[in-house]
Protein backbone atom coordinates (compact mmCIF):
# COMPACT_ATOMS: atom_id res chain seq x y z
CA UNK A 1 0.00 0.00 0.00
CA UNK A 2 2.82 2.09 0.86
CA UNK A 3 4.50 2.03 -2.83
CA UNK A 4 1.33 2.79 -4.11
CA UNK A 5 0.94 6.21 -2.19
CA UNK A 6 3.84 6.85 -3.29
CA UNK A 7 3.46 6.52 -6.87
CA UNK A 8 0.44 8.57 -6.19
CA UNK A 9 2.10 11.23 -4.39
CA UNK A 10 4.92 11.36 -7.72
CA UNK A 11 1.65 11.45 -10.06
CA UNK A 12 0.03 14.47 -8.23
CA UNK A 13 3.86 16.47 -7.74
CA UNK A 14 4.08 16.26 -11.76
CA UNK A 15 0.21 17.29 -12.40
CA UNK A 16 0.97 19.94 -10.22
CA UNK A 17 4.45 21.03 -11.67
CA UNK A 18 3.16 20.96 -15.61
CA UNK A 19 -0.75 22.47 -14.46
CA UNK A 20 0.76 25.61 -13.06
CA UNK A 21 2.17 26.37 -16.71
CA UNK A 22 -0.45 25.18 -18.57
CA UNK A 23 -3.19 26.70 -17.47
CA UNK A 24 -1.90 30.38 -17.57
CA UNK A 25 -0.21 29.39 -20.92
CA UNK A 26 -3.85 28.52 -22.39
CA UNK A 27 -5.12 31.66 -21.30
CA UNK A 28 -2.43 33.40 -23.47
CA UNK A 29 -2.69 30.99 -26.14
CA UNK A 30 -6.48 32.03 -26.38
CA UNK A 31 -6.00 35.63 -26.05
CA UNK A 32 -3.41 35.54 -28.91
CA UNK A 33 -6.10 33.56 -30.89
CA UNK A 34 -8.85 35.99 -30.21
CA UNK A 35 -6.64 38.59 -31.69
CA UNK A 36 -5.75 37.03 -34.58
CA UNK A 37 -2.02 37.02 -33.86
CA UNK A 38 -2.00 33.65 -35.69
CA UNK A 39 -2.33 34.72 -38.79
CA UNK A 40 0.10 37.79 -37.71
CA UNK A 41 2.43 35.16 -37.26
CA UNK A 42 1.61 33.09 -40.32
CA UNK A 43 2.54 35.94 -42.89
CA UNK A 44 6.12 36.60 -40.62
CA UNK A 45 6.78 33.14 -41.85
CA UNK A 46 5.67 33.55 -45.41
CA UNK A 47 9.55 33.66 -46.57
CA UNK A 48 10.79 30.26 -45.35
CA UNK A 49 7.28 28.64 -45.67
CA UNK A 50 7.72 30.02 -49.58
CA UNK A 51 10.94 27.78 -49.87
CA UNK A 52 9.15 24.46 -49.13
CA UNK A 53 6.33 25.28 -51.77
CA UNK A 54 3.62 26.69 -49.36
CA UNK A 55 1.76 29.71 -49.69
CA UNK A 56 -0.34 31.15 -46.93
CA UNK A 57 -3.08 28.68 -47.37
CA UNK A 58 -0.79 25.77 -46.86
CA UNK A 59 1.32 27.46 -44.48
CA UNK A 60 -1.69 28.07 -41.57
CA UNK A 61 -2.06 24.69 -41.08
CA UNK A 62 1.45 24.19 -39.74
CA UNK A 63 1.36 27.20 -37.81
CA UNK A 64 -1.87 26.19 -36.29
CA UNK A 65 -0.54 22.26 -35.28
CA UNK A 66 3.10 23.97 -34.42
CA UNK A 67 0.66 25.83 -31.45
CA UNK A 68 -2.28 23.95 -30.70
CA UNK A 69 -1.60 20.48 -31.61
CA UNK A 70 -1.45 17.68 -34.55
CA UNK A 71 -5.41 17.07 -34.40
CA UNK A 72 -6.23 21.28 -34.78
CA UNK A 73 -3.59 21.40 -37.52
CA UNK A 74 -4.77 18.34 -39.16
CA UNK A 75 -8.48 19.61 -39.00
CA UNK A 76 -7.67 22.65 -41.09
CA UNK A 77 -5.77 20.66 -43.51
CA UNK A 78 -8.91 18.65 -43.95
CA UNK A 79 -10.62 22.19 -44.43
CA UNK A 80 -8.28 22.92 -46.84
CA UNK A 81 -8.11 20.42 -48.75
CA UNK A 82 -12.25 20.45 -49.08
CA UNK A 83 -12.44 24.05 -50.27
CA UNK A 84 -9.64 23.46 -52.54
CA UNK A 85 -7.15 26.20 -50.64
CA UNK A 86 -4.10 23.64 -51.13
CA UNK A 87 -3.25 21.10 -53.79
CA UNK A 88 -1.95 17.11 -52.88
CA UNK A 89 1.54 18.44 -53.62
CA UNK A 90 1.51 20.49 -50.70
CA UNK A 91 -0.96 18.17 -48.62
CA UNK A 92 2.37 16.06 -48.74
CA UNK A 93 5.00 18.42 -47.63
CA UNK A 94 2.30 20.00 -45.03
CA UNK A 95 1.81 16.06 -43.32
CA UNK A 96 5.43 15.68 -43.31
CA UNK A 97 6.50 18.98 -41.40
CA UNK A 98 3.12 18.72 -38.77
CA UNK A 99 4.25 15.08 -38.06
CA UNK A 100 8.01 15.81 -36.61
CA UNK A 101 6.84 19.11 -35.24
CA UNK A 102 3.30 19.66 -33.28
CA UNK A 103 1.98 20.86 -30.01
CA UNK A 104 5.76 22.34 -29.42
CA UNK A 105 3.95 24.18 -26.41
CA UNK A 106 2.27 21.54 -24.62
CA UNK A 107 5.18 18.79 -25.37
CA UNK A 108 7.94 21.01 -24.84
CA UNK A 109 6.31 22.35 -21.26
CA UNK A 110 6.08 18.43 -19.80
CA UNK A 111 9.35 18.16 -20.60
CA UNK A 112 10.59 20.95 -19.34
CA UNK A 113 9.62 20.98 -16.17
CA UNK A 114 10.96 17.23 -15.71
CA UNK A 115 14.44 18.92 -16.37
CA UNK A 116 14.92 19.52 -19.99
CA UNK A 117 16.40 22.13 -21.90
CA UNK A 118 14.07 24.00 -23.69
CA UNK A 119 16.09 24.98 -27.03
CA UNK A 120 17.22 20.98 -27.60
CA UNK A 121 13.39 20.17 -26.94
CA UNK A 122 12.08 22.75 -29.74
CA UNK A 123 14.73 23.05 -32.50
CA UNK A 124 15.19 19.83 -33.39
CA UNK A 125 11.87 19.31 -34.19
CA UNK A 126 11.25 22.57 -36.39
CA UNK A 127 14.67 22.53 -37.91
CA UNK A 128 14.57 18.78 -38.81
CA UNK A 129 10.25 19.09 -39.86
CA UNK A 130 11.58 21.85 -41.94
CA UNK A 131 13.91 19.82 -43.66
CA UNK A 132 12.38 16.87 -44.65
CA UNK A 133 9.18 18.96 -45.76
CA UNK A 134 11.92 20.30 -48.18
CA UNK A 135 12.92 17.09 -49.34
CA UNK A 136 9.37 16.25 -50.13
CA UNK A 137 8.89 19.80 -51.66
CA UNK A 138 12.20 19.02 -53.75
CA UNK A 139 10.50 15.48 -54.79
CA UNK A 140 7.03 17.00 -55.77
CA UNK A 141 9.37 19.63 -57.60
CA UNK A 142 11.12 16.61 -59.23
CA UNK A 143 7.99 14.38 -60.15
CA UNK A 144 6.29 17.66 -61.96
CA UNK A 145 9.17 18.29 -64.09
CA UNK A 146 9.62 14.46 -65.51
CA UNK A 147 5.45 14.24 -65.86
CA UNK A 148 5.46 17.19 -67.68
CA UNK A 149 8.60 16.26 -69.73
CA UNK A 150 6.19 12.80 -70.58
CA UNK A 151 3.92 14.79 -71.60
CA UNK A 152 5.71 16.84 -74.06
CA UNK A 153 7.45 13.43 -75.15
CA UNK A 154 4.01 12.11 -75.95
CA UNK A 155 2.50 15.26 -77.92
CA UNK B 1 -4.05 47.08 -29.16
CA UNK B 2 -4.84 43.54 -27.83
CA UNK B 3 -8.06 42.81 -26.72
CA UNK B 4 -8.82 41.16 -23.89
CA UNK B 5 -12.18 39.85 -21.94
CA UNK B 6 -13.84 37.59 -19.40
CA UNK B 7 -14.68 35.64 -22.02
CA UNK B 8 -11.22 34.81 -23.51
CA UNK B 9 -10.40 34.08 -19.81
CA UNK B 10 -12.80 31.64 -19.14
CA UNK B 11 -12.19 29.95 -22.13
CA UNK B 12 -8.35 30.00 -21.81
CA UNK B 13 -8.74 28.26 -18.30
CA UNK B 14 -11.03 26.16 -18.92
CA UNK B 15 -8.68 24.74 -21.53
CA UNK B 16 -6.10 24.44 -19.43
CA UNK B 17 -7.71 22.61 -16.50
CA UNK B 18 -9.46 20.17 -19.03
CA UNK B 19 -5.52 19.40 -20.42
CA UNK B 20 -4.66 19.15 -16.47
CA UNK B 21 -7.62 16.46 -15.97
CA UNK B 22 -6.42 14.64 -18.82
CA UNK B 23 -2.63 14.80 -17.98
CA UNK B 24 -3.78 13.38 -14.45
CA UNK B 25 -5.99 10.81 -15.44
CA UNK B 26 -2.65 9.42 -17.00
CA UNK B 27 0.24 10.53 -14.78
CA UNK B 28 -1.18 9.16 -11.65
CA UNK B 29 -1.88 5.94 -12.59
CA UNK B 30 1.48 5.49 -14.72
CA UNK B 31 3.61 6.54 -11.80
CA UNK B 32 1.56 4.04 -9.39
CA UNK B 33 2.09 1.67 -12.39
CA UNK B 34 5.78 1.89 -12.54
CA UNK B 35 6.24 1.99 -8.81
CA UNK B 36 4.45 -1.17 -8.47
CA UNK B 37 6.63 -2.82 -11.44
CA UNK B 38 9.17 -1.37 -8.75
CA UNK B 39 8.43 -3.36 -6.08
CA UNK B 40 7.31 -6.50 -7.56
CA UNK B 41 11.05 -6.86 -9.08
CA UNK B 42 9.31 -6.70 -12.97
CA UNK B 43 11.20 -3.51 -13.50
CA UNK B 44 14.64 -5.44 -13.23
CA UNK B 45 13.55 -8.38 -15.61
CA UNK B 46 12.53 -5.13 -18.13
CA UNK B 47 15.75 -3.47 -17.77
CA UNK B 48 18.17 -6.28 -18.27
CA UNK B 49 16.14 -7.26 -21.38
CA UNK B 50 16.46 -3.76 -22.68
CA UNK B 51 19.72 -2.61 -21.03
CA UNK B 52 22.04 -3.70 -24.53
CA UNK B 53 19.25 -1.72 -26.72
CA UNK B 54 18.98 0.85 -24.62
CA UNK B 55 22.83 1.13 -24.22
CA UNK B 56 22.94 2.68 -27.92
CA UNK B 57 21.04 5.63 -26.76
CA UNK B 58 23.65 6.09 -24.11
CA UNK B 59 20.29 4.91 -21.75
CA UNK B 60 20.11 2.65 -18.79
CA UNK B 61 17.46 -0.92 -20.02
CA UNK B 62 14.95 0.91 -17.58
CA UNK B 63 14.46 3.56 -19.73
CA UNK B 64 12.67 1.43 -21.94
CA UNK B 65 9.63 1.59 -20.24
CA UNK B 66 9.24 5.31 -20.76
CA UNK B 67 9.94 4.77 -24.27
CA UNK B 68 7.41 2.70 -24.51
CA UNK B 69 4.53 4.53 -22.73
CA UNK B 70 5.32 7.16 -24.71
CA UNK B 71 5.44 5.58 -27.80
CA UNK B 72 2.16 3.96 -27.47
CA UNK B 73 0.36 5.96 -24.97
CA UNK B 74 1.45 9.71 -25.14
CA UNK B 75 3.96 12.10 -23.88
CA UNK B 76 1.89 11.96 -20.22
CA UNK B 77 2.28 8.53 -19.84
CA UNK B 78 5.80 9.06 -20.64
CA UNK B 79 6.08 12.06 -18.03
CA UNK B 80 4.31 9.47 -15.00
CA UNK B 81 6.84 6.93 -15.53
CA UNK B 82 10.07 9.68 -15.84
CA UNK B 83 8.25 10.65 -12.53
CA UNK B 84 8.48 7.20 -10.44
CA UNK B 85 11.84 6.25 -11.91
CA UNK B 86 15.50 7.88 -11.02
CA UNK B 87 16.93 8.88 -14.13
CA UNK B 88 19.68 11.73 -14.15
CA UNK B 89 18.85 14.95 -16.56
CA UNK B 90 20.83 13.95 -18.99
CA UNK B 91 18.60 10.70 -19.65
CA UNK B 92 16.15 12.58 -19.36
CA UNK B 93 17.05 14.86 -21.83
CA UNK B 94 17.83 12.30 -24.34
CA UNK B 95 14.28 10.62 -23.83
CA UNK B 96 12.48 13.92 -24.21
CA UNK B 97 13.93 14.78 -27.20
CA UNK B 98 13.20 11.28 -28.90
CA UNK B 99 9.83 11.12 -27.85
CA UNK B 100 8.90 14.71 -29.23
CA UNK B 101 9.72 12.98 -32.56
CA UNK B 102 7.32 10.33 -31.86
CA UNK B 103 5.03 9.81 -29.69
CA UNK B 104 1.16 8.45 -29.11
CA UNK B 105 1.31 6.45 -31.77
CA UNK B 106 -1.49 4.67 -32.34
CA UNK B 107 -4.01 7.87 -31.92
CA UNK B 108 -1.53 9.98 -33.74
CA UNK B 109 -1.03 7.86 -37.14
CA UNK B 110 -4.39 7.72 -38.22
CA UNK B 111 -5.24 11.39 -37.29
CA UNK B 112 -1.92 11.93 -39.73
CA UNK B 113 -3.68 9.30 -42.29
CA UNK B 114 -6.86 11.38 -42.10
CA UNK B 115 -4.63 14.58 -43.17
CA UNK B 116 -3.43 12.64 -46.49
CA UNK B 117 -0.26 10.87 -44.90
CA UNK B 118 -0.52 7.78 -45.15
CA UNK B 119 0.55 5.16 -42.08
CA UNK B 120 3.40 3.40 -42.91
CA UNK B 121 5.36 6.61 -44.11
CA UNK B 122 4.71 8.76 -41.14
CA UNK B 123 5.49 6.24 -38.65
CA UNK B 124 8.68 5.46 -41.03
CA UNK B 125 10.11 9.36 -40.40
CA UNK B 126 8.78 9.51 -37.29
CA UNK B 127 10.50 6.56 -35.60
CA UNK B 128 12.92 7.00 -37.98
CA UNK B 129 13.94 10.99 -36.38
CA UNK B 130 13.17 9.28 -32.94
CA UNK B 131 15.68 6.76 -33.13
CA UNK B 132 18.29 8.66 -35.13
CA UNK B 133 18.41 11.35 -32.67
CA UNK B 134 18.86 9.38 -29.71
CA UNK B 135 21.62 7.84 -31.66
CA UNK B 136 23.49 10.71 -32.09
CA UNK B 137 22.51 12.23 -28.79
CA UNK B 138 23.83 9.40 -27.31
CA UNK B 139 26.81 9.92 -28.71
CA UNK B 140 27.19 13.84 -27.88
CA UNK B 141 25.99 13.53 -24.46
CA UNK B 142 27.79 10.80 -23.22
Amino acid sequence: MMVLWEGFLQGLKGVWTVARVVIPLMIVLEIAQSNGLLQKLNRRLARPFKAIGLGEEGAFPIVVAMVFGLTFGSGVILNHVQEGKVSPQETKVIGTFMALAHALIEDTIIFMSLGAPLLILVLPRVMVGYFMAYLVHRRNQHTMLTEGHNIQSVN
Amino acid sequence: MLEVNGEMLARGARAGLKTTWELAKVVVPTAMLVVIFKASGLLDVITDFFAPYMGLFGLPGEAAVVLFSGYFVNLYAAAGSILALSLSTKEITILAVMLTFAHSLLVELPISRKAGSPIGYTLLIRLGCSLGSGLILGVILS
